[in-house]
């Protein structure tokens, strides 16, 4: 009981935002006079709104919390993670629409196709460094939107037009079971995120940061640094994956553009914004990015690129470390500034 | 003193293009000794050093530890055999905590590296090593600091740390007084000799203070131009004719 009492005490931010997120459908309807009877049978209005914004959030924060562990934790710039995704995505859709396989049958495959890509990535791994790696992976990633985008796959990738018309199972439908849906991409959101925070605290992980610092030096205390480089990228292109089978699930379309580069792009933005290496600077990274495109796009309308680019440049100007390294740094100085304080105060 | 030999160059060559940084060297290292390599800089003691520890691979010539060719052997696996070493330029990880250096120095040898569902504070045993570690260089109230915050003398305790915490039988130290205070270096020496006669380990060294390779070495090696110019105990070299007007002549005072 008692270290139960301690791990809420630790935790209650974490916790406090996880209630709210699972009481946010309701309370959006509460605000629209619905009832919370009303939100549960997926009744339209406000709250199944906000649901689909949040589900979109939660897959690109996802997404984003994959190109963390390979960029801000193991120091692996990859240009072509945006494949990662997308193969997840499309494959989910062809599986589904085209080979009639059901959804445990196609996640299993997309499980099987994540762990391909990885070790096509973790090919040229010990054979490129830096910068070679980020323009190897980017031709790569550029291969694979070349194939979606051509004309003699457009039957199953519907080419520039995007895979669209997949059937989505009864019990997830994103129209008609909206809240389920809901629940279960903050379900994985959640355990990736754990997963995640539970792989850079043990010994592998730390090995990955150590890689990230200085991997020359890691290297010569004895790690062979490519199996920590390659455990990293396994795990990221497994939830990148499956990010875009939630992707492919919840969208009417799977557009081409999940496959460019403008995608990776979207996951570089989105923890630059949060904070590079701080994981959960990826879940709030996307959650800005996404409701600042909304906002913008909602309320602006053309020119809201330009002024989300804007905003974009004022970020890394102003606060280089992101949302969360930022909030980080910050709230270790003013611990430091009260310590000092308290020390004054008791001479 | 034991005279069998743990480490052996023969005949190892290094070439850069036309530039021969290590031409033919062949030396012996004997069990539980302290053997300084000197010369002056653009000698190859760095270049022949890293040949040792498998940093570089050496154009011809091998590398035997313990009777065993290692030449060939990728660089992470060095530490592996027995043959830690450390840098003549600090080479540490900048933003992680001293405490957190040593510890992955600490977990690199052990068993436990892929638990990745375990927390890595769950392994006591790398933990302990580690504070015993972080007290043997001197660095306990410097702990949870960040390495790239620590002053240079500091710096130079944390990466001959990160060489002990795994327990080599060999240590290849490049230079660990480099950049040092003068007045820090007697105590970091002091540290060195200690850990070497008391775990009974060999300890090759590169430096550069003649006094103190002369006080503490029991073999002296002295590199000219890529080539062993001399080698004997620190008597022998002191009286080296050769030694002294190629490269010790007019430059140090030696008082034997």
């Amino acid at each position: 009981m008692n270290s139960l009492a301690a791990i809420f005490r630790q935790n209650r931010a974490s916790l406090l935002t996880l209630l709210g997120l699972v009481l946010l459908p309701f309370i959006a309807g509460m605000f629209e006079g619905a009832s919370p009877a009303a939100v549960w049978v997926n009744a339209a209005g406000t709250s199944k709104f906000i649901q689909g914004l949040a589900i979109e959030i939660f897959i690109l924060a996802l997404y984003a919390l994959s190109f963390d562990l390979i960029f801000g934790i193991t120091g692996l710039l990859s240009f072509g993670h945006s494949m990662f995704f997308s193969v997840g995505a499309y494959l989910t859709g062809i599986l589904l629409k085209s080979f009639g396989l059901n959804l445990w049958q196609t996640i299993g495959v997309v499980f099987l196709a994540a762990i391909a890509q990885a070790v096509l990535f973790g090919i040229v791994l010990p054979r490129v460094k830096g910068i070679t790696f980020a323009l190897v992976t980017l031709g790569m990633a550029s291969v694979f939107h070349i194939l979606v985008m051509s004309r003699e796959l457009g039957d199953y990738t519907g080419a520039d037009v995007g895979l669209q018309g997949v059937i989505v199972p009864d019990f997830i439908s994103p129209a008609n079971e909206r809240l389920r849906f809901y629940f279960v991409a903050l379900a994985v959101m959640v355990l990736a995120y754990l997963l995640y925070q539970r792989f850079v605290a043990s010994p592998t992980g730390r090995v990955c940061v150590a890689i990230r610092e200085n991997e020359g030096r890691a290297r010569m205390l004895g790690y062979n640094t490519f199996s920590f480089k390659f455990a990293a990228l396994l795990l990221s292109s497994i939830t990148a994956a499956f990010a875009g089978t939630l992707h492919c699930l919840y969208q009417p379309i799977v557009s081409p553009n999940t496959a460019s580069m403008g995608f990776t792009v979207t996951a570089l933005l989105i923890v630059l914004l949060g904070g590079v290496g701080t994981l959960n600077g990826a879940l709030v990274g996307a959650l800005v990015y996404r409701l600042l495109d909304f906002g913008l796009r909602r309320y602006i309308g053309e020119s809201a690129s330009f002024i989300n680019g804007a905003i974009y440049v004022a970020f890394v100007l102003f606060i280089p470390y992101g949302i969360v390294g930022t909030w980080m740094l910050k709230s270790f100085e003013i611990k430091k500034g009260w310590e000092r304080l308290v020390g004054m105060v008791k001479k | 003193m034991e005279s069998e030999t743990i480490l052996e160059a023969v005949n190892l060559r290094k070439q850069f293009g036309a530039l021969v940084a290590v031409e033919d060297v062949s030396l012996k290292v004997r069990k539980n000794s302290l053997h300084a390599i000197i010369g002056p800089n653009g000698a190859g003691k760095t270049t022949f050093f890293n040949l040792l520890s498998g940093n570089i691979e050496p154009t011809s010539g091998q590398v035997i530890f313990k009777g065993r060719d290692i030449t060939h052997q990728p660089v992470h696996r060095t530490i592996h055999f027995g043959i830690g070493r450390s840098f003549q330029i600090t080479n540490i990880f900048p933003n992680l905590t001293v405490f957190e250096n040593i510890r992955l120095a600490a977990q690199a040898l052990g068993a436990d590296n892929f638990k990745f569902w375990q927390p890595a504070s769950a392994f006591k045993k790398y933990e302990s090593r580690t504070w015993e570690v972080i007290e043997k260089v001197g660095l306990k109230d410097r702990a949870l600091t960040p390495a790239k915050t620590l002053p240079h003398g500091d710096q130079r305790k944390l990466e001959l740390g990160m060489i002990l915490a795994p327990d080599p039988e060999v240590l290849l130290l490049d230079e660990p007084t480099a950049g040092m205070a003068s007045e820090q270096v007697p105590e970091l020496i002091a540290l060195i000799q200690e850990i070497q006669k008391a775990g009974n380990k060999t300890v090759m060294l590169v430096e550069h203070n003649m006094n103190v390779v002369m006080s503490v070495s029991d073999a002296i090696t002295v590199m000219h131009q890529g080539k062993v110019l001399a080698e004997g105990t620190p008597a022998e070299i002191t009286a080296n004719k050769e030694v002294q007007t190629a490269y010790l002549g007019g430059l140090y005072e030696l008082n034997v």
